[in-house]
């Protein structure tokens, strides 16, 4: 029953993205150029990062519309302290940091604290965050570096790792994973757990294997891995760890699941708020820093609507609103979705009313089909 | 069977994952009878309320129900409303911000003009309410009323729907003895009338002062239908139990040791502000079980949940675990204490129901296995330990808790609090809703945790398991205590008369 569930979910977000990758490319050509290929894997850096923050939130049954905006002010206050106050790169993202997960901790606090609908406080911090970041830039656009030097905030999404670096790192990761899959499989057979079959984890480590070569092969032919791409494995990694093989994850899962036995349990249901806001906080200033690099500069509409794709990264990548469900790998493949569309409609000079229709149209959609999935599985 | 039966089903069975909730069940109602249905908790019989009201729809049983002789399909419940079945649940369906006649006539509003007739259904609600000669304000707010008079406001709802069927489920467990009165005489009015009514309660007295027959469920199955004239309470005693009571509780010897949770003076507010618990006292001895029995609404489930942190806010009183004043707080600081609570609800406060067995027995003892981090192999370990120690039915600990009974469920909740390593564990109906065979192991688990020396209160609202389990039992009336006693000094007689000592109406038993 569940897991032909899963398997619906899953089934068709792996045709919706075989259909927007095949539309695209027979549209425009370029679409699975070597370059703009490397453009969508920056793209789906930013998004997957700040997605990757929501899932904690979501997952706790609660939400975020603030992060579009903290995007915008954290990407903000690094350009500010280094273009106007001449601060070095790491002092000015450290700040930015220090600030962004202090912002977000304050809002779990209150959620978690007053019972307030996170709905309604990170509502007002878009709001409030907003005002902020065009206060602090001025209504200007403030360029993340001082003339032709490139700094630690700048490199983000122009620097690639050389191929030598590039071809190591996918050569070690596919050994990592093969070594973690055949542990993970010994160890549930120990347990005297169900494992699937040889073939079938052979098969799809195999596939696995191949789309990481591949990837890399195809990005090497422009410039190599860029730097925010490892950025987004090092996030996700942290992630995966945390929601997976942490008690606070646990814990994550629980609360979404169900509030009140989770209080019951003895489960230290604010302060895991807090904590889940907090690390959302973190992902939302490294996105801002990449997001804000990638445009060169910070501007009024830097971050602007990233929320909505954040919150669609994770509903269509199998994240239940109503909490308590939803992985990593998911919401992987849910950003890998949204920047696949977004940078396709880009390609075809698609108007931006348009670009709006659509994105309104996959969020509505990806809800939509959460609301009827949980509902025929309650 | 006789053609004229108004209500009849025939070889009922309803099967849920793990469980034949019924099992063949073939009873009729007669036109203007009053059937009273006993059994235990799990015998089948809200199940069977559940079939019958459209709940469960045709399609998920087998068997067949026929009203008038016509085999009805309910695919829910207002097709069995249109048939005339109305159910009047334990549980109040009021609202309580609107007034008596505003809900007696909710979604049933008369209407002039395409507007609501509001001078209708006051005028209604009058008429109704002084037919059964009740002295309540229709504009009172229902929210203001006592419970028992509540209860009767939802009665009243039902008759408002003139149905030909009425099925109460224990619908005196909230009422004072007058009020129980003034039910019963409502229930043979409306005999005369015609109606029929099926009415399960606990009481017997009850069900033999107003039932003309009596079925006995048990274990799903209808064992027996006997005529009330020609039988007594301890005949039907006898088949809803199936064998003799003592049997039903294993014996243990109690060697109670020294106080590991006393309990003084204990007087708790709501969050309204309304006082619950008045001057709560007792004591729990290592290696005991303390039975805390009472009425709904009496202020049990209260009185743990406040102990354990999750409920209240406490205006005066002491409690002391082990001999030392308890910073208990929260659940959370509990459970590190050495307490935890096993709650009465266990699908809202006790399970993740879409989540493996494994996730939710180790939920509460995750702190002890590694910091930050968990350790999947000593997880695992502790919880197949526990998993096969209490005995739960399923495939592997990765299977997911919402396929399980309810007893096996019950196992899990059970299962996650010992984990904790606690010296006091509260049970709050750890029998409810699940069947026999498991009420028997669960009962075992009590035992077994009293011979580890650890302290057990049990909270109950089935009076032999009060008296089969407890080594004392103390009865609560609305949040007062109303008796103690000890194991042999407890009777039904004695228990009941306690429950109700706060009541304002004299009470005979």
């Amino acid at each position: 029953m569940k897991s032909s569930q899963i398997n619906v979910r899953d089934f068709s977000l792996f045709i919706a993205l075989a259909l927007i990758w095949a539309f695209f490319s027979w549209q425009v050509p370029d679409f699975v150029s070597p370059r703009n290929l490397t453009m969508l894997s920056i793209e789906l850096s930013t998004t997957a990062v700040a997605s990757l923050g929501m899932l904690l939130i979501i997952l706790l049954a609660h939400i975020d519309l603030s992060v579009g905006s903290a995007i915008g002010l954290m990407g903000g206050v690094a350009s500010v302290l280094i273009f106007r106050h001449q601060w070095s790169a790491p002092a000015a993202m450290l700040l930015s940091l220090v600030v962004g997960v202090a912002l977000y901790a304050t809002m779990g606090w209150v959620i978690a604290r007053e019972r307030i609908p996170a709905f309604i406080i990170t509502l007002g911090g878009l709001l409030i965050f907003k005002g902020i970041f065009w206060k602090v830039i001025g209504n200007q656009t403030i360029p993340v570096k001082t003339g032709d030097k490139d700094n630690l905030l700048s490199i983000l999404t122009t620097y690639y790792l050389p191929a030598w670096a590039g071809y190591s790192l996918v050569a070690l990761i596919i050994v990592a994973l093969t070594a973690a899959r055949i542990y993970s499989r010994i160890k549930r057979c120990s347990y005297g757990f169900e494992v699937e079959s040889g073939e079938l984890m052979f098969s799809k480590l195999f596939v696995a294997g191949q789309a990481f070569l591949l990837s890399v092969i195809v990005l090497e032919r422009f410039r190599g891995v860029p730097l925010s791409v490892t950025v987004l494995g090092s996030v996700a990694f942290v992630i995966w760890l945390i929601t997976n093989h942490t008690r606070f994850g646990r814990y994550l899962y629980a609360i979404g699941g169900n509030e009140e036995a989770a209080i019951i349990s003895g489960i230290p249901v604010r302060a895991v708020t807090i904590g889940a806001f907090a690390i959302a906080g973190v992902t939302a200033t490294i996105t801002g820093f990449m997001q804000t690099a990638y445009g060169g500069a910070s501007t009024t509409t830097t971050g602007e609507l990233m929320e909505l794709d954040a919150i669609a990264s994770c509903v269509i990548g199998g994240t239940a609103l109503a909490g308590g469900h939803g992985t990593v790998l998911g919401v992987l493949a849910g950003a890998f979705l949204i920047d696949s569309l977004m940078n396709g409609m880009t390609l075809m000079a698609v108007s931006p009313e348009m670009k709006f229709v659509t994105r309104g149209v996959v969020l509505t959609l990806a809800v939509w089909m959460d609301v009827r999935l949980s509902r025929r599985s309650s | 069977m006789p053609s004229n039966a108004i209500l009849e089903t025939r070889v009922l069975t309803k099967r849920f994952p793990g469980v034949t909730a019924l099992d063949g069940v073939s009873f009729y109602l007669r036109p203007g009878e009053v059937h009273g249905l006993c059994g235990e908790n799990g015998a089948g019989k809200s199940t069977l309320i559940k079939t019958l009201s459209g709940i469960h729809p045709h399609g998920s049983y087998e068997g067949e129900i026929l009203v008038e002789g016509n085999e009805a399909r309910f695919t829910g419940i207002a097709e069995a409303q249109a048939a005339g079945i109305a159910v009047i649940y334990q549980e109040l369906a009021l609202v309580n911000n609107l007034t008596v006649a505003e809900n007696i006539f909710l979604g049933n509003e008369p209407t002039r003009l395409g507007l609501i007739d509001w001078d209708k259904v006051y005028t209604d609600a009058a008429k109704l309410l002084k037919r059964f000669k009740l002295d309540i304000d229709p504009a009172a707010r229902v929210g203001d009323l006592g419970t028992g008079l509540q209860q009767l406001v939802e009665i009243v709802k039902a008759l408002a729907k003139k149905s030909r069927i009425l099925i109460l489920d224990e619908p005196t467990a909230a009422l004072t003895e007058a009020e129980v009165d003034v039910l019963l005489e409502i229930i043979r009015g409306l005999r005369d009338e015609g109606v029929a009514a099926i009415y399960i309660s606990h009481k017997l007295d009850e069900v033999f002062a107003i039932s003309d027959r009596i079925t006995v469920l048990r274990d799903g199955k209808s064992i027996v239908t006997l005529e009330s004239a020609q039988t007594n309470a301890g005949e039907v005693i006898r088949h809803m139990v199936g064998r003799p009571i003592e049997d039903l509780f294993p014996k243990r010897q109690s060697k109670p040791g020294g106080t590991l949770l006393s309990v003084k003076n204990l007087t708790v507010a709501d969050r309204h502000g309304d006082t619950i618990l008045h001057d709560i006292s007792f004591e729990v001895r290592a290696g005991e079980v303390l039975g805390i029995g009472g009425l709904m609404g009496s202020g049990r489930s209260e009185t743990l949940m406040h102990i354990f942190g999750a409920w209240g806010e406490r205006l005066n009183g002491d409690v002391q675990m082990s001999g030392k004043p308890s910073p208990i707080q929260n659940p959370r600081k509990a459970i590190s204490e050495g307490l935890v609570m096993v709650t009465e609800d266990r699908k809202r406060y006790g399970l993740n129901l879409d989540k493996s067995i494994g996730f939710n027995l180790s939920l509460s003892s995750l702190e002890q296995i590694g910091y930050g981090f968990i350790d999947r192999n000593t997880e695992v370990a502790r919880n197949q330990k526990i998993f096969g120690l209490l005995r739960v039915k399923a495939p592997s600990i990765e299977t997911v808790v919402g396929t399980l009974s309810g007893g096996n469920q019950q196992k899990v909740v059970i299962g996650k609090a010992l984990l904790t390593g606690p010296n006091i564990v509260f049970l709050d109906e750890p029998t409810r809703g699940i069947d026999v065979g498991a009420k028997l192991e669960v009962y075992e688990f009590v035992n077994q945790l009293t011979g580890e020396g650890k302290a057990v209160v049990l909270v109950s609202s089935e009076l032999p398991e009060l008296m089969g389990m407890s080594d004392r039992i103390v009865m609560l009336a609305e949040g007062h205590v109303g008796g103690v006693f000890m194991r042999e000094e407890a009777t039904q007689e004695r228990l009941l008369a306690a429950a109700i000592k706060f009541h304002k109406a004299p009470v005979k038993v």
